[in-house]
């Protein structure tokens, strides 16, 4: 069982689970001041555990250009979107 | 003699698409019909913003939180799974399977302690267009994680087989991804609906 | 020598034809000539609704007859696929019949809604606007909420790809994931039951133009990829009477 854990997908899920943490703890801040820095940060945080688990846990990484290239863009592309929209509109 | 021609030596790992064609065309079409929701759901918001911020603050953040590592969880254990069925550890992987397959069926005992809360609240998707949101988004997510325990379940007994075909394995792969996508989506659905703001 | 049973590709893609026959007719009577693409509101009132069908009666009576018989259709368009399926599962043909059964209710339901709506239209002046507006619903729970049988036909269909066991299969893998993710596209369908507007009333974006793309573009789509299957199958068999000529 250790054998299986030793790959760079088990480090990887700490990350995660850490990000999990950092964006709850974020999230749940109470205070008269204005959240829209954290929930950008929030929403970051989320898209890089996006991509991670795409690389990763899909093994992306080792995939063919064009596949990764289309999740890699869609991670962006999303990403942007969404925090544009949540600023500006 | 005959020069010999020096082979370029397999250092570098054949890139290699996880699964197949196909379930790459069915991952990458959801995560897109996803995105267009998430899309919605924040040009909505801009619409009423107050009001969207005031029902988002009677969410359960910390169920959804719990959610959220339940699913990473899942997630380690299919990883490992794979893992386990390339080395021939065939019960091995089955139990990593059952274990992936728990986690889900906690998600989902989670998400009704989560939804029972809400309808005892009066909050259902008719109370208001944030409601309505979170109920359709979470509730869609509900669906595709209900398929990935069947998907799982193939799995479970796929893993029996001692030679898997090239088309098993594919489907191996790819039901893995289609679970990983569940987690994915769920990891832009929590921090979206219950923490931005 | 054991007689070979082959695929007569005349009929078979006649069949794969009438489906596109009936997309175009429901894109003409029900569009055009009933103008009920997209549904009328069901936040209209049942006077309102009435008014539709008492202005448009002749239309509708026409479009109706039209409907009834192009819906039919379904029946036929389903089989050039289902041959396939038999082909492509081994044995006992579990797959096959469990697609026989969940398109043998398609065409009911669809055949129902044309039959509704003229009954609807055969006396809208004296019947009550309240009864009219029931009916109507009715018709699109119909159309919308029935996308179950579809789905599950669409896995079947996803299933009996990825078991395939001829070499190469009949239809190229990735079809298979067309049909599972096309599945779960439809079922916002079933939302129709809670709203009465907005995205997933029955003439909403989320209820009906998405699940109504969906579904009709999958229709198109399997089309053309069956006409190439019954191709790619009209080729082997011509191939296999020349090597049985030449030995």
């Amino acid at each position: 069982m250790t054998a299986l854990l030793r790959t760079p997908a088990t480090a990887v899920w700490v990350v995660l689970i850490t990000a999990t943490g950092v964006s709850w703890t974020l999230g749940i801040q109470h205070g008269t001041h204005d959240h829209k820095l954290a929930s950008v940060i929030i929403l970051l945080i989320a898209f890089i555990k996006v991509r991670l688990v795409g690389m990763y846990f899909m093994e992306l990484r080792e995939a063919p250009n064009v596949l990764r290239g289309l999740f890699e863009a869609y991670c962006l592309i999303v990403c942007t979107l969404l925090v544009t929209v949540f600023l500006w509109l | 003699m005959q020069p010999t021609t020096t082979r370029p030596s397999p250092a570098v790992a054949a890139k290699k698409i996880p699964g197949e064609e196909g379930v790459w065309i069915f991952i990458l079409g959801d995560v897109c019909v996803f995105a267009v929701f998430f899309t919605y759901y924040l040009v909505q918001r801009s619409k009423h913003v107050d009001l969207f911020d005031l029902s988002q603050s009677a969410l359960n953040k910390n169920f959804g939180a719990v959610n959220t590592v339940l699913l990473l969880i899942s997630s380690l254990l299919v990883v490992l799974a794979v893992r386990a069925m390339r080395g021939a550890e065939q019960t091995v992987a089955q139990r990593l399977i059952v274990g992936a397959f728990l986690c889900g069926v906690a998600f989902i005992i989670v998400k009704v302690f989560e939804y029972s809360e809400r309808i005892a609240a009066q909050q259902i998707p008719t109370t208001n267009g944030f409601f309505l949101l979170y109920f359709v988004l979470t509730g869609l997510h509900l669906f595709h994680l209900i398929i990935g325990l069947g998907v799982l379940t193939a799995l479970f007994f796929l893993a029996r087989k001692a030679d898997l075909s090239e088309h098993q394995w594919a489907f191996f792969e790819g039901g893995a991804c289609f679970w990983h996508m569940v987690d994915l989506l769920w990891l832009v659905l929590f921090p979206l609906i219950f923490l931005v703001r | 020598m054991a007689k070979r049973i082959e695929l007569d590709s005349g009929l078979a893609k006649a069949a794969v034809w009438s489906g596109i026959a009936l997309i175009v007719a429901m894109i003409v009577a029900q569009g055009f000539l009933m103008h009920f693409i997209p549904p009328p509101s069901p936040a209209l009132s049942a006077k309102e609704l009435a008014q539709r069908f008492i202005d448009r009666r002749d239309e509708i009576r026409l479009g109706c007859l039209i409907q009834c018989i192009f819906w039919s259709f379904w029946a036929t368009w389903c089989m050039a696929i289902t041959i396939f399926i038999r082909k492509m599962e081994r044995g006992w043909p579990i797959l096959t019949y469990s697609s026989i059964a969940l398109q043998g209710g398609g065409y009911v339901f669809f055949i129902l809604i044309p039959m509704t709506w003229g009954v609807i239209a055969f006396r809208p002046d004296t019947l009550d606007p309240a009864v009219m507006q029931i009916m109507n619903d009715w018709v699109w729970f119909d159309f919308l909420f029935t996308w179950p049988p579809f789905a599950l036909w669409m896995a079947v269909i996803g299933l009996a790809i990825i078991k395939d066991h001829n070499v190469p299969t009949l239809y190229p893998r990735w079809v298979a994931y067309l049909n599972f993710w096309c599945a779960i596209l439809i079922f916002p369908a079933g939302l129709i039951v809670f709203f009465r507007d907005g995205l997933f009333a029955y003439n909403g974006i989320g209820a009906f133009w998405i699940p109504f793309a969906i579904f009709f573009g999958w229709m198109i789509a399997m089309s053309v990829l069956t006409l190439q299957a019954i191709d790619r199958q009209k080729t082997r068999q011509s191939e296999n009477e020349l090597v049985m000529a030449s030995v």
